[in-house]
């Protein structure tokens, strides 16, 4: 039976130094193979005296099922180090940089014309649009600045003929859409307008947001309230909003909107002369004359109008104090936004 | 218009503080733009809107300070010794339908001299350089009352005569020393002889009054404003005086205005009066405008009481005769602007006060048009171009024209039908785009010469082509530029420009869903001939990229020719119109596919498609996709060679394919495209 504990002893020392699926191999062989210890130590089982036998028998079985368990766990310990050290070893350094194509920007304009435009249609606003190079008729006439009317001299004007120009403002798309469709109406009309005009604080080309309403019982109150929510979102719901008295010939009352300047919180600065206001749109009923000029029964409906300049909101958005920036197409300036 | 306050307090005595002053003339109107405060007045710049000619004086803001404030105007009044008799000059209106109204007198033996100190003084606040005591009496009245006057050195009209009639042609020598060429039919002063003074708009040098002048014959008239307005464009003079007749003049005023001059000057110049000439055949009519007052309340959403409707028209100087319904208000002369009975609900808001008028949302019903997918569309193809790396720039519409020679477009071409701009700012803005690519070819410049060595822009507009029809053809245009110098990069295997700037476009293709699309050689002729393409969507061309001409690129005198300039242009319109709307779900395939390559060696000029196209036709349901994985030149490929390596994925609907049958079927579609293309299997 001492052999039996011998045969124990030496397997769990040669167990404890093999390190490798290999080593395990061979001690697996050694002890358990066809010419293996255990088997040569069987095989001399008739030899035993047959009292003995079976205690001999059921010790050696008993040994060879503890050295074929130690070895299976032996060898999913080795198995789970080699493949934590392979793991350890694929590691990257996660800090390189990804690869991918740099996305380009928004021109600032586009991105403030988007954000004007989705503020109007969430309130339900349809987009209407118009041609750029227009017929005086639609620009002026329709929108009662006659020929040799001084109205004329608010907004000089680029000519392709006597009849035909560029549009001096969005406002004809008011005029066409009224044309084709009937009220109720409401929408806006983004776009390019273009004025014979260059120096430091105008550019010949520009873009405006027009906007319309037109049902049977559209007030003044509600012109306040449309734009007041429109201010709101655009900047901040505690902006403060003024209406004042101006002139338009296409709307009457008309009115100039005025933001309190969000650049000095009203104080005064530099960008609102002083003032804490910013004049931000132009705005009004529609004039009774623009609805006959469309063939509307000005009795039957109202409606009001505004305008406004993108530019000098996306100026106010991003600080920027020079116009000119916007057409340059700097790379340095459209990569900023 | 300059206000000086010391002047308009004399005409309206408020207390009120400046500050409060421009906030009120400000919230009912008259905008103060600008204050400058002086040692002992202060004036403010006020912008009068071109409907309120009557506020381009300061009795004109003196009454509405006083209709504000209510109180009193103090109407500048004066004393008038007719001591001369009857005036030597005859006054004939010859065309009545130009001036309505004509009035005059002569002052005789009078001294042209200095103005007095305060005099002086006044007009200079209000912007006028002092010239003589004559002169600045009519400017002084001009500012004061509102109303343009005119002197003329009466021994110099000849045959003692005024006779206001139109233009037959000819020129005139104006005050200002220019001979100018009379437009037809612009209304003119004649005296017995010849025309001695553009009306309204600038006197002639012949009848100046000089220092010599011993009479004068002071001239206050009514011209028609769109006449003015034509003279003064035609000839291109601007003066204070036509300013304010083109705008309209008070009819009823201008005989109060003589008075204030004659008497000003008889004390300041000198001089006898006559008496006063006036000829006035087409006398001012007062009209007569209802208002209701229920209409008031709802254009502009308020509640304000029949009262104050008409308390506020009074005080703005109109008679208000109170009925139930409806009041009629009598605007007066200098009110012009008021025709209809909207006009007198903009002035009821003015004074009630824009901010009193409440907050409201308009009640209106859900719209019922379909939203415009269009600028959903365009939005798109930004965001795609945006994705691919390219910025968004933003040109004016406008190109110059030669531009059109240095990128070689033909005479024939669409993009030469150029709208042209009768008054461009300059030369290199002179008519409008009928492509962009000159507009982005011009922003490769400006930020190359700025040190940038990756230029990669877009842009999308419009773009302007004239076809005949009175406006032009306005066609939205997607553009791009690209021009990126190769700098080490971290990660490797980039592809070659071209196929970059090429997997933008399909890209944006794919992503819209457009028709079918490919690319084929392209003819623009500032394009290198062999890297170049044009976009043909639905069998039809809207658009081309490739790289710039070298031979463009000389002539742009651009120094970067080591590395190539891209350059895109798509028509959206029609790019858009092929973009199908609905998506249909097929069936996700119960059956697997097997894969199998071909790679082929064929003729280096054969293009990819057109193999792809001949393996596609094979007649066969099997092939459910071919893709092109590989494409190979140089070693181990003979000279003039190339190789194409597609992966052909097959698969049937209804059953799962055998090996044996696809190897047959791939056997027989290799042997198939070998022959087709008159290629080979590529190792073998």
């Amino acid at each position: 039976m001492a052999d039996i504990n011998d045969i124990k002893t030496a397997f769990l020392q040669e167990l404890a130094s093999a390190g490798t699926a290999a080593d395990l191999q061979q001690l697996k062989v050694k002890y358990l193979g066809k010419k293996g210890i255990l088997t040569a130590k069987l095989k001399l089982l008739p030899t035993i005296p047959a009292e003995e036998r079976p205690v001999y028998g059921k010790l050696m079985n008993e040994l060879k099922m503890f050295i074929e368990g130690e070895i299976e766990g032996k060898e999913s310990e080795i198995r789970d180090a080699e493949r934590r050290s392979k793991i350890a070893s694929e590691a990257i350094d996660i800090t390189l940089p990804g690869k991918y194509t740099k996305p380009g920007k928004m021109h600032p304009i586009s991105t403030v014309l988007k954000e004007i435009i989705d503020i109007f249609v969430s309130m339900g606003f349809d987009t209407e649009v118009g041609p750029e190079v227009e017929l005086d008729y639609y620009n002026f006439e329709a929108l009662n600045i006659p020929k040799d009317h001084p109205a004329r001299d608010m907004q000089d004007t680029f000519y392709i003929s006597d009849d035909v120009i560029l549009r001096t403002h969005t406002s004809p798309v008011q005029v066409r859409t009224m044309e084709r469709k009937k009220p109720p109406l409401r929408f806006i009309a983004p776009g390019k307008v273009y004025r014979c005009d260059a120096d430091v604080s105008h550019t010949p080309m520009f873009h405006q947001v027009e906007g319309v309403v037109v049902d049977a019982d559209i007030s003044f109150s509600d012109l306040k309230g449309v734009l007041e929510i429109f201010v709101h979102l655009m900047f901040s719901k505690d902006t403060p909003v003024r209406f004042r008295p101006s002139f338009f010939p296409f709307t009457e009352p008309s009115a100039e909107v005025d933001i309190g300047c969000i650049l000095c919180g009203g104080a005064g600065c530099r960008v609102c002369k002083g003032t804490g206001w910013l004049e931000v749109l132009g705005a009004g009923m529609v004039n009774p004359r623009v609805f006959e000029m469309v063939g509307y029964d000005p009795e039957r409906y109202t409606g009001f109008a505004f305008g406004m300049g993108v530019e000098r909101i996306t100026m106010l958005k991003y600080s920027i104090d020079d116009i000119r920036m916007y057409y340059e197409n700097d790379i340095r300036f459209l990569r900023q936004f | 218009m300059r206000v000086p306050l010391e002047w308009l307090k004399e005409l309206v005595d408020f207390s009120i503080s400046t500050d409060d002053l421009i906030l009120k003339l400000t919230m009912v109107g008259l905008e103060v733009e600008g204050v400058e405060r002086m040692e002992d007045d202060t004036v403010l710049e006020v912008n009068v809107t071109p409907n309120r000619p009557d506020c381009l004086s300061i009795l004109g803001i003196a009454r509405e300070v006083s209709a504000l404030l209510n109180i009193p105007l103090k109407f500048p009044e004066c004393e008038i010794r007719e001591e001369g008799g009857p005036s030597l000059v005859d006054v004939e209106i010859a065309d009545e339908d130009l001036c309505h109204r004509y009035a005059g007198r002569d002052i005789r033996g009078v001294t042209i001299g200095d103005s007095p100190e305060w005099l002086k003084k006044r007009i200079a606040k209000c912007g006028m350089r002092p010239i003589n005591n004559v002169v600045d009496i009519t400017n002084y009245v001009l500012l004061e009352m509102g109303h343009p006057l005119h002197a003329f050195d009466m021994d110099t009209l000849r045959g003692s005569r005024i006779r206001v009639a139109r233009s037959r042609g000819g020129t005139i020598t104006t005050l200002d020393g220019t001979e100018r060429a009379l437009p037809e039919n612009s209304l003119l002063i004649w005296d017995g002889e010849r025309p001695v003074a553009v009306a309204g708009v600038m006197g002639g040098a012949e009848t100046e009054v000089k220092e010599a002048t011993k009479s004068i014959f002071l001239e206050s008239a009514y011209f028609l404003p769109s006449s003015i307005r034509r003279t003064s464009k035609a000839l291109g003079l601007k003066t204070e005086s036509a300013y304010r007749f083109e705008r309209g003049t008070d009819i009823e005023l201008l005989e109060k205005a003589l008075d204030r001059a004659a008497s000003l000057m008889a004390v300041h110049a000198g001089g006898k009066l006559s008496k006063k000439v006036d000829v006035y055949p087409r006398p001012f009519q007062p009209s007569r405008i209802k208002v209701r007052y229920e209409r008031v309340n709802r254009i502009l959403g308020a509640s304000i009481p029949d009262d104050e409707m008409t308390d506020i028209v009074q005080r703005l100087g109109m008679k208000a005769e109170k009925g139930p319904k409806e009041f009629v208000a009598t605007p007066p002369s200098f009110r012009g602007d008021i025709q209809k009975e909207i006009d007198l609900i903009e002035e009821i808001a003015r004074f009630h006060g824009f901010d009193r008028i409440p907050v409201t949302v308009p009640k209106i019903p859900i719209s019922k048009e379909a939203k415009d997918t269009r600028y959903h569309l365009m939005a798109r193809v930004k965001e795609s171009f945006r994705s691919a790396g390219f910025t968004e720039a933003i040109n004016y519409s406008f190109m110059n024209p030669r531009m059109l020679d240095t990128l070689n477009i033909e005479e024939n071409d669409s993009r030469r039908r150029t709208l042209i701009l009768r008054n461009p700012i300059n030369e290199e803005e002179s008519c409008l785009r009928t492509t962009l690519a000159p507009s982005l070819i011009q922003n490769l410049l400006y930020n190359v010469s700025r040190g940038s060595r990756d230029v990669r822009l877009f842009e999308v507009s419009r773009i302007f082509i004239d076809e005949g029809a009175l406006l032009p053809e306005e066609k939205h245009h997607l553009g791009a530029i690209y021009f990126r110098e190769k700098t080490p990069s971290l990660w490797k295997e980039e592809a070659p420009d071209f196929y970059i700037v090429k997997g933008a476009v399909q890209s944006l293709l794919d992503d819209l869903r457009s028709g079918d699309y490919l690319f084929q050689p392209s003819s623009e002729p500032f394009l290198h001939p062999g890297k170049s393409g044009d976009i043909i969507v639905s069998g039809k061309k809207i658009g081309f990229l490739g790289t710039l001409h070298p031979y463009i690129i000389e002539k742009l005198s651009l120094k970067v020719s080591q590395q190539d300039i891209l350059v895109v242009e798509m028509n959206l319109d029609a790019l858009l119109a092929s973009v199908s709307g609905g998506v249909k779900y097929t069936p996700i395939p119960r059956y697997p596919f097997i894969d199998r390559d071909i790679a082929l060696v064929v003729d280096e000029s054969l293009p990819a498609t057109g193999v792809m196209e001949h393996l596609r036709a094979y007649p066969t349901e099997l092939i459910e996709d071919i893709s092109l994985f590989d494409f190979y030149k140089g070693k181990n490929i003979p000279e003039g060679k190339k190789s194409l390596a597609f992966t052909i994925r097959y698969r049937a609907e209804d059953r799962t394919l055998t090996d044996s049958e696809i190897e047959e079927l791939h056997g027989k579609l290799t042997a198939y495209i070998t022959a087709k293309t008159g290629g080979m299997v590529r190792g073998t």
